[in-house]
This record gives structure tokens, C-alpha cells and sequence, in this order.
């Protein structure tokens, strides 16, 4: 019962990230949280949602540019941590997370161009102005998308069952903590400076950091 | 169009701009989304749904376009409105050609690099020092009062500026917004990391602390200056594949 919610959950990500709505479902901390939420773990799916989370602050989806999906592996992230609670886990389910985002960023690419292969076919008609058509090709593309979203999370889903499966006999799983915490940290200082850029909001930015700092020494 | 009719068709079509995506490609991105999306508004053009002027519109709307999802409903009722307003259509494909730019640039900032990375950097905070669960509410609730605001507000301004909508587009609230959203995503983001970084090592001994460290400079470093192509997702992937072979090699 619960992998199936998580599948239909997985649909509803994937679709979030471009076709429906962008109400960010689809990010990171939403997605991995309810994941672990339905899987009876918040906590393990949150943590997994927080290090995946600070991958997605790396990426500026504008235009046409290409970035992983970083909601699906999301989910297969917060499905594989549940073998493994804490800091032991998270390395292993960010390493499956990771790769399913770009599986999930692969999948959106070729659902892309199969959208624009319908296009050509049905070009003529659409310059005509022909409604009925205009809807086919574009409730075609939803269709792609949600069977792509499914796709993924079932791919997701297998491999957070073989990791759960494998990870109390991987000796590496600390250091792989260790290299996906500071990965994440790292890839989320540097798409801050990229925001910040060079002006005035670095300043805002290095008080931030300052404040955030304070905070911690205080707790 | 009667008010009431009219205030219908822009509902429908705000409604449909949340799908405006769902057919982006490679050859007229985000086009038919937005032909799709202004459909309902065109259906009272004179001669009504199938009539010479809607299929003519139709036609021209869902051509090549490019805008920021969220702010595609400017586009959606700027270019209803100029249709049923019988601007000639050389002029209305200027119209169109000529809010590509800034209708991606400014969501871009307002969005991409403004709301959602300081909602992100807030829902970060709260999730390091209350819980995961209400960060992604928070971050969740935060982001969607803004996001929605701006789809309603799209709409229905691009629907009563028509072929003025640069007038809309210079609003002191919008002109404000992309001055606060760099410094907003800066230190939102920079608040939430130190908090947030003593939360995920908690767990961790001394020297693996030292060892987040240390792999969080080089993640800065590469992806700031040595090889920013290379990306932080190929990054992220090549640092748990290395601890994974060393673990293994030393076991």
C-alpha cells in the first residue's frame, strides 16, 4: 500500500516540475518529507530532503537549460534512508537520489523531444488554429510526462530496495555520509554566491552567514 | 464580451497557465501551452469558437514563445486582448516577439533567483531547528503566496494593459521586488547554512566533521571557479562514488 502512495506521490512530484502547476512539490524538502512521511520515517525522509535540497540550490532552471530532477530522486532518497537512520544512511540514499535525478533529468529530455517530434506531425493543423488538435498535442505531453514521473519513481523505488538491502554490508556507508553532507553544503555555498554575484548581496550574503553562525554558538 | 463571460474566460485561462508546460519542446518551447492556455479567451472573438477570427488567432497563438511559466498569464491576456481589440496581426506578433525577453528575464530574477531560493533558505533554517516537516511547510506555504499572486495578478493585468503592458511590467511592487530578491535569496541562504551544516554532522565524529568540511571547499571551489561546468550534481555524484571506492579499497 505504501509503495503504491509513494508512486502516486513520485507521479505528482515529477509532473510538479514542469507540467502542473510548479507549486514545488516538487522540491526537495517538500517531496523527500512527505515520502518519509508515508514510509513511517519524516524524520530519515526530511534529513535525506535537507541534503538533496541543498544540491537543487546549485541549479537555475531558466530557459532551455538541462538539470536533474532533483524532486524524483528526492523521493527514491527518502526511500532508501529508511534502511539506515541518521547520518549512517544518507550517504547511500543521496548517492541513489543523485543518480535518479539524473535519470529523471535524462527521461524529461527525451519526453521533450518526443513533444517536439508531435509538433512537426501536427504543425499544419495548429497553424490553422485548430482547438481540438492544439489540446491533443499538449494533453500528449502531460501524458508523457506522468508516464515519465511514474517511470522514474519505480526505478527509484527499485534501487532504495536493493541499497536498503546492501547497505549494512557496506563498510563505506560513514565516508559516503561524510562526501554527500559536505557535497551537498558546498554546491549550496556556491549557487549562493552565484545569487549574490559580486555587489551588494555578497555583503548580504556574508551577514547572513554570520547571523546563521551566531545562531548555532547561541543554541 | 459581457463582464461576467469575460471574467470566466480569464479564470479558465489562468487555470490552464498552470499546465502552460506541459508540451515545452525544443522547436516553439512553451508556445502551444500558451495557445492552449488563451483558448477560452479567445472563444468570443466576433464569429465566436470556429470562426474565421478564432482559428486566426488560435493559429498565431500557439506559435514559437518563451517566457517564465509564472508570467506567462501577462503574455496570455496582453495578446487575448489585442486580438479582440483587432490590432492588425503584424502587430500583435510583434507584440508577442517583443515580451520574450523581458518576460523571462524578470521571472527569472523574481523567481528562479529571488522567492525560491530565499523560501528554500527559510524552510532550510526551519527544518535544521525545528523539524524537516514544518521547513517544508513553511517553505512550501511561503512560496505559493507569492507564486499565485503573481499567476492572478498576470492574468488579469495582461488582460486590462493590452498592448500597454510595459506600463504593467514597470509597477513599483515588481520594480521592488527585483531589488530585494538578490539580497533576499543571499541571506536566507546564508542563515540557513551554518545551522543547518551543525545539524547533518550531529551524528558525525571529529575528524569526519573535519572531513564535510574540507569536501564543502572544494564543492565551493569547483563549482565557483575551477570548473563551474562541471556542475554540482556531477560533483555531488563523483564525491559519494570516490567514498565509496576508497571505503571499499580500505575494507
Amino acid at each position: 500500500m505504501s509503495t503504491a502512495l509513494v508512486a502516486l506521490w513520485g507521479t505528482m512530484v515529477g509532473l510538479d516540475l514542469v507540467s502542473v502547476g510548479q507549486v514545488m512539490i516538487a522540491r526537495p524538502l517538500v517531496a523527500a518529507t512527505v515520502t518519509g512521511l508515508i514510509l513511517g520515517d519524516p524524520l530519515g525522509g526530511g534529513m535525506a530532503g535537507v541534503v538533496m535540497e541543498l544540491f537543487a540550490l546549485g541549479v537555475l532552471p531558466v530557459g532551455a537549460s538541462r538539470y536533474p530532477d532533483y524532486g524524483l530522486g528526492a523521493v527514491a532518497a527518502a526511500a532508501t534512508v529508511g534502511g539506515a537512520p541518521g547520518a549512517l544512511g544518507i550517504g547511500i540514499a543521496v548517492a541513489v537520489g543523485l543518480f535518479v535525478a539524473y535519470l529523471g533529468g535524462e527521461a524529461m529530455h527525451l519526453g521533450r523531444r518526443l513533444n517536439a517530434l508531435d509538433l512537426r506531425q501536427y504543425a499544419r493543423s495548429l497553424d490553422a488554429g485548430d482547438a481540438k488538435v492544439l489540446a491533443r498535442v499538449h494533453l500528449r505531453g502531460l501524458g508523457r510526462d506522468a508516464i515519465r514521473s511514474l517511470a522514474v519513481t519505480a526505478v527509484g523505488l527499485l534501487l532504495a530496495t536493493l541499497a536498503r538491502w546492501i547497505v549494512p554490508n557496506v563498510g563505506s556507508a560513514v565516508l559516503m555520509s561524510v562526501a554527500a553532507i559536505g557535497a551537498g553544503l558546498g554546491v549550496a555555498a556556491a549557487g549562493a554566491l552565484q545569487f549574490a554575484g559580486r555587489g551588494r548581496a555578497l555583503r548580504w550574503f556574508g551577514l547572513g552567514l554570520a547571523a546563521g553562525s551566531a545562531w548555532v554558538w547561541l543554541a | 464580451m459581457g463582464v461576467a463571460r469575460m471574467k470566466r474566460g480569464i479564470m479558465h485561462s489562468c487555470a490552464r497557465t498552470m499546465l502552460v508546460q506541459a508540451s515545452w519542446n525544443y522547436d516553439r518551447m512553451v508556445g502551444v501551452g500558451v495557445g492552449y492556455a488563451m483558448e477560452p479567451l479567445l472563444r468570443d472573438l466576433p464569429g465566436g469558437a470556429g470562426g474565421t477570427a478564432y482559428t486566426d488567432s488560435l493559429g498565431r497563438a500557439s506559435q514559437f514563445f518563451n517566457a517564465h511559466p509564472y508570467l506567462t498569464g501577462i503574455a496570455v491576456g496582453a495578446i487575448a486582448r489585442a486580438e479582440h481589440d483587432e490590432i492588425p496581426p503584424d502587430h500583435v506578433r510583434r507584440l508577442r516577439g517583443a515580451m520574450v525577453g523581458p518576460l523571462g528575464s524578470l521571472g527569472d530574477k523574481l523567481f528562479w533567483a529571488g522567492t525560491l531560493p530565499t523560501a528554500s533558505g527559510i524552510g532550510l533554517f526551519v527544518a535544521a531547528v525545528v523539524s524537516p516537516l514544518v521547513g517544508g511547510i513553511v517553505f512550501f506555504l511561503l512560496y505559493n503566496v507569492a507564486h499565485l499572486a503573481m499567476r492572478v495578478w498576470g492574468i488579469g493585468a495582461g488582460w486590462r494593459l493590452g498592448t500597454h503592458i510595459a506600463r504593467g511590467l514597470g509597477a513599483p511592487v515588481i520594480q521592488r521586488g527585483l531589488r530585494l530578491a538578490g539580497p533576499a535569496a543571499a541571506v536566507a541562504i546564508g542563515v540557513a547554512l551554518p545551522p543547518v551544516s551543525a545539524w547533518l554532522v550531529q551524528d558525525l565524529a571529529g575528524n569526519a566533521q573535519v572531513g564535510v568540511a574540507l569536501v564543502a571547499v572544494v564543492g565551493i571551489a569547483l563549482s565557483r571557479w575551477i570548473a563551474p561546468a562541471f556542475g554540482g550534481h556531477r560533483f555531488g555524484l563523483a564525491a559519494v562514488v570516490t567514498a565509496f571506492l576508497l571505503g571499499f579499497a580500505w575494507a
